[in-house]
């Protein structure tokens, strides 16, 4: 199982996979906005993305949770 | 000091120090995992040399390291392994003097040195005696450091003093089933209490992704051995710029042979950037269309914002440096900045030169960077840059911000030479960025269904003003607007041109 979590404080621009997605090594999970740039949320290792812990619109700081995978 | 060939055995004590009486019998092959090598340590510098040409420069005895010449793809090398067979590799006296040895050797040739590390640390029995000959070989490494390259690989565990001799080198090869830790589980479990085992305590995925002390994880003992090789090559056999390889005539009667073939290399570098400046990319592609080959990725997992590599531009070494905005948008943070730092100085003592590749929108913001010392960290990479005298070539590809423009070898650090594509953003902030500083008390006033209409027109007229790339050419910050096809040869050529120089300073790991 692997948490995937925030490197740095964003907006959450857009969700572009769901819960239940299989993802592989590199897939982008999330899109967040910051310092003017669409920076993608990557999947760091395959599996089942089990649980997704934001929407588009939230606020997320560095460190917080974004999706689980197993 | 002997130079003996590798089927004499001699049965001396390197350095004087207590040593069971039986050397160790010649190791029958241990049935083993897929590219895992011999436990022999003259078996392991046998695969680490050119076929034929190893020379022992210690004896193969009980001390628990051999120390031995020969060479790689024909340059001369110098390396040393610990014997895991005895006492689980610890080094006494003896075993430290003969990777003493191999030093005093790598520093009379010049050569490149390579330590092959399975050792539980200092010898217990010899208490102060091997602590004092573990001291030695930390000053040896000292004093070769930024004088030859030093190479370590990692094949089993290195705990305590055999952890901190491969840190003390410029770089790092951990294979699949090393370890490095200062103390390990059993310790750890008593101190703290924390049960881990060996793998996440210092294995490939802490080191290659928290810690930093690994440049490069391999698959197999096979495969780290082999990165070792490569990595001596580029440091060691740098070769000299061949511009036949880039000047565009050439390359262009190569388009077009290619393409009778029918294949399609005609991309220019630049399209490896997406049409929105706003979108992310991973830069490894472009890095790898500009180098000759793929080349060396060092550090990938670590600090992935900025990539460093080691490779060859019209023949020569190059080291490469590149914001890589998939990760973190490209921002330089402490991390990233100290990687960097490190990756310049070790260039510049080796005499390797720099392109560095900037798209950035600056240094990362936040309570976490500054604590984490970001601008401790981020200097480092500010004198690193400042005190290379290697030809240190930059490209800006999209944009450089601020802080990070001025970090990212610019003109005012004393880059040889500094390239812009076409459309390139050079400035304090973004526009826009900028105005809503600069306009605050204006925009205040503005009703809000006219405010993206009037930062638009302030945000044109800022950068105007403030003149962008052009502003930036006439200023001399940047030398030439270049068209992207033409980046190799303009990259090669510059090196070429420039005076071939060589920092004279160690390489502190940073």
């Amino acid at each position: 199982m692997s948490d995937i979590r925030a490197e740095m404080v964003a907006n959450v621009w857009k969700v572009v996979a769901t819960e239940g997605d299989q993802v592989q090594d590199g897939d982008t999970l999330v899109i967040l906005e910051s310092m003017k740039m669409e920076i993608p949320v990557l999947a760091e290792t395959p599996g089942t993305l089990t649980k997704l812990h934001v929407a588009e619109g939230d606020v997320v700081q560095e460190g917080d949770l974004i999706a689980v995978i197993d | 000091m002997t130079v003996l060939d590798s089927r004499t055995r001699v049965d001396e004590a390197a350095g004087g120090g207590p040593a069971p009486a039986q050397p160790p019998a010649a190791t029958p092959p241990r049935p083993s995992r897929d590219g895992a090598l011999s436990r022999d340590p003259e078996a392991r510098l046998q695969a680490l040399f050119d076929p034929g040409t190893v020379r022992l420069l210690t004896p193969h005895d009980a001390s628990g390291a051999v120390a031995a010449t020969g060479q790689i793809a024909g340059t001369v090398a110098v390396a040393f392994a610990s014997d895991p067979r005895v006492q689980g590799g610890a080094l006494g006296i003896a075993g430290c003097a003969a990777i003493v040895a191999a030093y005093d050797e790598a520093l009379a040739q010049g050569a490149p040195i390579i330590g092959l590390w399975h050792s539980g640390g200092a010898r217990l029995r010899e208490g102060a005696e091997s602590l004092h000959g573990v001291g030695l070989v930390f000053a040896a490494m000292t004093h070769a450091s930024g004088v030859v390259p030093q190479i370590s690989v990692v094949l089993g565990p290195a705990a305590g003093g055999a952890a901190y001799g491969p840190a003390l080198t410029d770089l790092v090869i951990l294979s699949e089933q090393g370890r490095i830790f200062v103390t390990g589980p059993d310790v750890v479990r008593s101190v703290t209490g924390e049960d881990v085992d060996m793998a996440r305590l210092g294995g490939p995925e802490p080191h290659s992704r928290r810690s930093g002390v690994v440049h490069l994880v391999a698959p197999t003992d096979q495969a780290a051995i082999q990165s070792a090789r490569e990595l001596a090559q580029l440091l060691a056999g740098q070769s000299a710029v061949d511009l036949s390889k880039v000047r565009l005539d050439t390359v262009q009667d190569e388009i077009m042979r290619l393409e009778s073939r029918g294949r399609d290399i005609t991309r220019s570098p630049a399209d490896h950037l997406p049409d929105s400046p706003r979108r992310a990319y991973d830069v490894r592609p472009l890095v790898c269309d500009l180098l000759d080959g793929p080349g060396i990725e060092l550090h990938p997992r670590w600090a992935p914002n900025l990539v460093t590599v080691l490779g060859r531009l019209a023949g020569r070494s190059v080291g490469v440096i590149a914001n890589n905005p998939l990760r973190l948008g490209g921002c330089l943070d402490a991390t990233s900045a100290e990687k960097a730092a490190r990756f310049v100085r070790m260039c510049d003592a080796f005499g390797v030169p720099l392109i560095v590749l900037v798209d950035t929108p600056g240094y990362l913001p936040g309570v976490g960077q500054e604590w984490d010392g970001v601008v401790r960290r981020g200097a480092k990479l500010l004198h690193a840059f400042a005190e290379a005298t290697v030809p240190r070539v930059t490209l800006v590809t999209r944009k450089a911000f601020g802080g990070a423009y001025i970090a990212m070898n610019s003109r005012s650090l004393g880059a040889t030479k500094v390239f812009a594509w076409p459309g390139a953003e050079v400035a304090v902030m973004g526009a826009v960025a900028a105005i809503r500083i600069l306009h605050r008390r204006t925009l205040a006033d503005v009703p809000p269904e006219r405010l993206h209409e009037v930062e638009a027109e302030l945000a044109a007229e800022h950068q105007r003003e403030s003149g962008g790339l052009e502003r930036a050419r006439s200023l001399g910050v940047i030398d030439d607007i270049i068209d992207p096809i033409r980046t190799r040869e303009a990259i090669a050529r510059a090196i070429a041109e420039a005076p071939q120089a060589r920092g004279s300073h160690g390489n502190i790991p940073l």
